[in-house]
């Protein structure tokens, strides 16, 4: 047995440890965040709080008395969070956009900011998870009764409730954060996540393997009743608990507490989405071998609800039962840490804050509101484990843990209707939410949470068994006469169908006020939504100082000094308070409301401003007109962008025009400019014979032979503009036949033969061997090679004057070089010299009219050949003929 | 504008087998498909009951993992990333 002393000293000592990780974590946060604490890992083993006692010590006696049934409870939250990309994602961001701090802060935002919504919310949260606490309270009272020894349930369990409240009292309040975020609070359950995982593995694998002899020897003779549970598991029951634990994991407060309000990235859901149905698979992976083996070691008669514990102690493992008592105090402490928080922030946001402010005079609000808010916080924490502790004196404490849950489950899936339709619905209203939560919470406390007390409260054994004076019609477990289902089932159809019937008829009969709709778009719409800001104060008379000083009482003085220092530096002043524009007003109250709920921070800025609000339909309109806007720019935009591409093809289209034009003027002038100097000469020199009598017949016929070589001149140059346009314009087309490249650079060398004799020019070729068939014109092909072999020939300044014709078949491609050693084309006139009339620069004994080259380019076009300008490994340039080359 | 239908095709694939995979969980999981476990059998010694449920879990959180990460970045651009940000 282990001695009370050793069990205290260890509990005490793992509670220290707990606080130093939350201290720690606390202060170094706020100096500087602290990383992996604010990794997604950490984010998961937050939300696993959803494993509370009921998991760790419950579901053992489940699976012993239901067999598999347990496991729906953990199916219901993996099918939420395998779908997160549609519910959970919307939430978080709904959550960040609008500052959330509680499941009833959502609610009452969404339908208008409605103070009575979070009222009733709150009430029926925290009657929801009174049971849920008084079921922790059971689990750590019996586990420590099982080691300690003793009868009195009552005096052991208040005196754990007191410890937890103040244990969660000196977690969870002793800052008011300004985003409701506890970062030590979220690290220390952590841990405790760590713990109960490590240990719950450690028993299945000490009953497994230890106590019996490995998987094999559990199932062995294990009959498939025992498995599947007496009756027909499959059934609606158990479509009923996969449907409660998927709402569970949204709707308890504290659920929603760490998924939603103390989420930090929104990323973190994605990695969570798999990562705790992966944690509760670890925790359930040993649940049906314990109870198996449990209930083949242990005594008839011993209370499955706590084989994790008694079955490492009946084998006399005393440090296994220790960490397994731990893991059940760890999951039971970190839920009620949470669930209080979340529940007390409730309390103080929705209740005590709005009855505060009806009673303390409106401007001059005495005392500082964040003590108000702590100490209204400290004192629901209190009080909420107060009413647990009364659920168990009451109920008993006799019932089967997940009995207890599941009330609690019930409970809090009748905020389903109004969360659910309330951010997928944008019709749904406040008269709706009220409606369907009303009759839901009646029922649900009616058919399911009344009758738990067996007849201790309010109903007595007699109304529960025959019903109210006697109809049997009001039985509270067969309402109507609907009798044939299992009592959970009864009150799940019976609640949540009211409820959501209700919400639904309710909502279409009801108009909604303007704030009303405006929060709905936000809600709906979260995504295209921008800051999701709804300021309705008129902005002339609130008073910057009143503003000031309501924040630091709510925020503090230093906050309050940042946030206003901030928002002056947005509008461009150095010093001084902003002035109260619709945006200073609207951040102050997102600011108050990560602290006091949007419904009271609504509340109080409304009345600073002297209860002065703008007319909602004007703000629905700029909403609208907001939107209108959008689409009309989102409009504009794709027709100025339509614009914009024709505009640039047209500018395109335009410089190749001007373009164009230039040259065609550039044209002229040269044609002129070249048909003037022979012109001038013809015309000075026929002046001369005609005037002059006197001359010589030797010069009169010198004369007369320049005068006719001028002519011819003109005559060729006139041909070959004729040609080059005839060519370009493609009004000429040539004949093409098939020849043999070499052929045609052999007559062409020929003809050039005399020419190059005479200049001192060597010709080398180098020509590939066979017949490289082309298509092309013979004459034509042998003007265009004659005319760059002319060119090479002409303008070769190099001592010793050398060109080297090759002809060559790449592919498909015929190619003849011409390449001289004169050091070829500067490369920056590669492009420019095929414009008619340009001449190289380089200096020759000859000039031509400029057109030989461009007349061949366009020559070798029309022969679907191509002139280039290539490009020698040793930076010279040659020309170079291509052709495709002709099937033979 | 190519690249662009191309990534939103290939977001809305990520997003329908996303779906696709809460389809499998919730119809391998409720009746009547759920009585496919029923069977009375053994798998490797286990009752088939025991190996079927947690294998249907085990394939939702390893379907889970494979799509959480293209979820996540695909949803960057298309939303405003924090609450802080202006209009996108």
């Amino acid at each position: 047995m282990l001695s009370v002393n050793i069990l205290l000293f260890v509990c005490l000592g793992y509670v220290a440890l707990l606080f130093v990780v939350a201290f720690i974590v606390d202060r170094r946060t706020r100096r500087k965040p602290i990383r992996w604490l604010h990794s997604s890992v950490i984010y998961t083993l937050s939300i696993s709080i959803y494993c509370t006692s009921w998991t760790f010590y419950g579901a053992v006696g489940s699976a012993a008395r239901n067999g598999l049934e347990f496991i729906t409870i953990y199916l219901g939250p993996t099918l939420v969070f395998i779908g997160w990309w549609w519910l959970l994602r919307k939430l978080v961001r709904i959550g960040r956009a609008h500052r959330i701090t509680s499941i009833a802060d959502l609610i009452s935002s969404r339908y208008g900011k409605s103070p009575s919504l979070a009222v009733l919310v709150t009430v029926i949260a925290v009657i929801a998870i009174t049971p849920y606490i008084a079921l922790q309270l059971q689990s750590v009272t019996n586990s420590y009764q099982v080691i300690v020894g003793g009868d009195d349930g009552t005096e052991t369990a208040f005196w754990i409730a007191a410890g937890m409240a103040l244990f969660t009292i000196l977690f969870g309040t002793r800052n008011l954060d300004a985003n409701e975020r506890h970062h030590g609070v979220v690290a220390a359950i952590a841990l405790e996540a760590i713990v109960k995982l490590l240990a719950l593995i450690a028993v299945g694998v000490f009953a497994t393997f230890i106590v019996a002899d490995g998987l094999h020897d559990v199932f062995e003779g294990v009959s498939a009743e025992t498995i599947q549970g007496a009756g027909d598991i499959f059934g609606p029951r158990w479509v009923t608990l996969t449907f409660l634990s998927a709402t569970a994991i949204i709707c308890l407060p504290r659920q929603f507490q760490v998924t939603v309000v103390e989420n930090i990235e929104e990323r973190h859901v994605a990695t969570a989405s798999w990562l705790f149905p992966l944690y509760m698979l670890g925790m359930t992976i040993f649940i049906v071998p314990i109870a198996l083996v449990g209930q083949s070691v242990m005594p008839a008669g011993s209370n499955p609800d706590l084989y994790v514990l008694t079955l490492p102690l009946a084998e006399n493992r005393n440090e296994l039962a220790m960490l397994a008592f731990l893991g059940g105090f760890s999951s039971a402490t970190s839920m009620v840490i949470v669930a209080a928080i979340a529940a007390s922030t409730m309390v103080s946001n929705h209740i005590v804050m709005p009855v505060a402010l009806r009673l303390l005079p409106s401007r001059a609000v005495s005392g500082d509101v964040r003590n108000l808010l702590l100490t209204s916080r400290r004192f629901s924490i209190a009080a909420i484990l107060g009413l647990g502790f009364l659920y168990f004196y009451l109920s008993g404490g006799s019932d089967a843990l997940a009995a207890i849950g599941l009330i609690a489950f019930v409970g809090v899936a009748q905020f389903l209707p109004s969360l659910i339709g309330g951010i997928f619905w944008r019709s749904a209203t406040r008269t709706g939410a009220i409606a369907g939560l009303v009759i839901g919470f009646a029922l649900w406390a009616y058919t399911l949470f009344l009758p738990s007390f067996d007849g201790h409260f309010i109903l007595s054994a007699n109304v529960i068994d025959h019903g109210p004076f006697g109809i049997s019609l009001l039985r509270p477990e067969a309402l109507f006469g609907l009798d044939h289902f299992d009592p959970l089932v009864h009150a799940v159809v019976w609640s949540v169908g009211m409820n959501a019937l209700c919400f639904v008829v309710f909502s279409s009969l009801s108009t909604p006020d303007g704030l009303e709709r405006l929060q709905a778009a936000l809600f709906v719409d979260v995504y295209k939504s921008t800051t999701g800001s709804a300021s309705n104060i008129s902005a002339e008379v609130a008073d910057s100082e009143d503003l000031f000083v309501l924040a630091q009482r709510i925020l503090g003085g230093n906050p309050a000094k940042k946030l206003f220092d901030e928002m002056a530096a947005s509008q461009g002043m150095e010093s001084g308070l902003p002035h109260p524009t619709d945006a200073v007003v609207a951040r102050l109250e997102r600011e108050l409301a990560g602290s006091i709920g949007a419904a009271s921070a609504h509340a109080m800025v409304t009345r600073i401003a002297g209860g002065q609000t703008v007319s909602i339909t004007e703000l629905i309109d700029i909403a609208d007109e907001t939107q209108q806007v959008l689409e009309t720019s989102r409009q504009l935009e794709e027709k100025s962008a339509e614009l914009e591409r024709t505009a640039q093809q047209l500018r395109v289209v335009n410089d190749r025009l001007r373009t164009l034009d230039a040259q065609k003027d550039e044209f002229l002038s040269q044609v002129s400019h070249e048909l003037r100097t022979p012109m001038t000469s013809i015309r000075s020199f026929s002046e001369i014979l005609m005037k002059d009598e006197q001359i010589e017949d030797k010069d009169r016929s010198r004369f007369v032979s320049i005068i006719h070589d001028e002519s011819l001149r003109l005559t060729r140059l006139l041909d070959e503009i004729l040609d080059i346009n005839r060519l370009e314009a493609g009004v000429s087309k040539l004949d093409l036949i098939q020849i043999d490249a070499n052929d045609a650079v052999h007559k062409a060398l020929d003809t050039i033969a005399g020419m190059t004799r005479s200049a001192g020019v060597k010709i080398r070729t180098d020509l590939e061997n066979g017949p490289l068939w082309i298509q092309a014109n013979d004459d034509r092909l042998r003007q265009v090679l004659i005319n760059v072999l002319s060119n090479a020939v002409k303008y070769n300044l190099a001592p010793l004057p050398e060109i080297l014709v090759r002809t060559s078949r790449i592919d498909t491609f015929i190619q003849i070089d011409i390449i001289d050693n004169g050091g070829g084309v500067p490369p920056e006139l590669s492009t420019s010299i095929f414009d008619k009339f340009a001449r190289g620069n380089r200096t020759g004994r000859n000039h031509g009219a400029g057109l030989g080259l461009p007349i061949s380019l366009a020559i070798m076009r029309a022969m679907k050949g191509n002139l280039t300008i290539e490009v020698t490994p040793e930076k010279t340039t040659f020309f170079r003929l291509s052709f495709e080359s002709a099937t033979t | 504008m190519v690249d662009n239908a191309d990534l939103q095709l290939a977001r809305r694939k990520i997003r329908d087998r996303s779906v696709a995979l809460l389809l499998v969980g919730v119809v391998l999981l409720m009746p009547p498909m759920v009585r496919i476990a029923q069977i009375d059998t053994t798998v490797f010694g286990l009752p088939f009951a025991l190996v079927y449920l947690f294998s249907v879990w085990g394939l939702l959180v390893v379907g889970g993992a494979m799509l959480a990460r293209p979820l996540r970045d695909g949803e960057k651009p298309a939303g405003p990333p924090d609450r802080d940000n202006a209009p996108n």
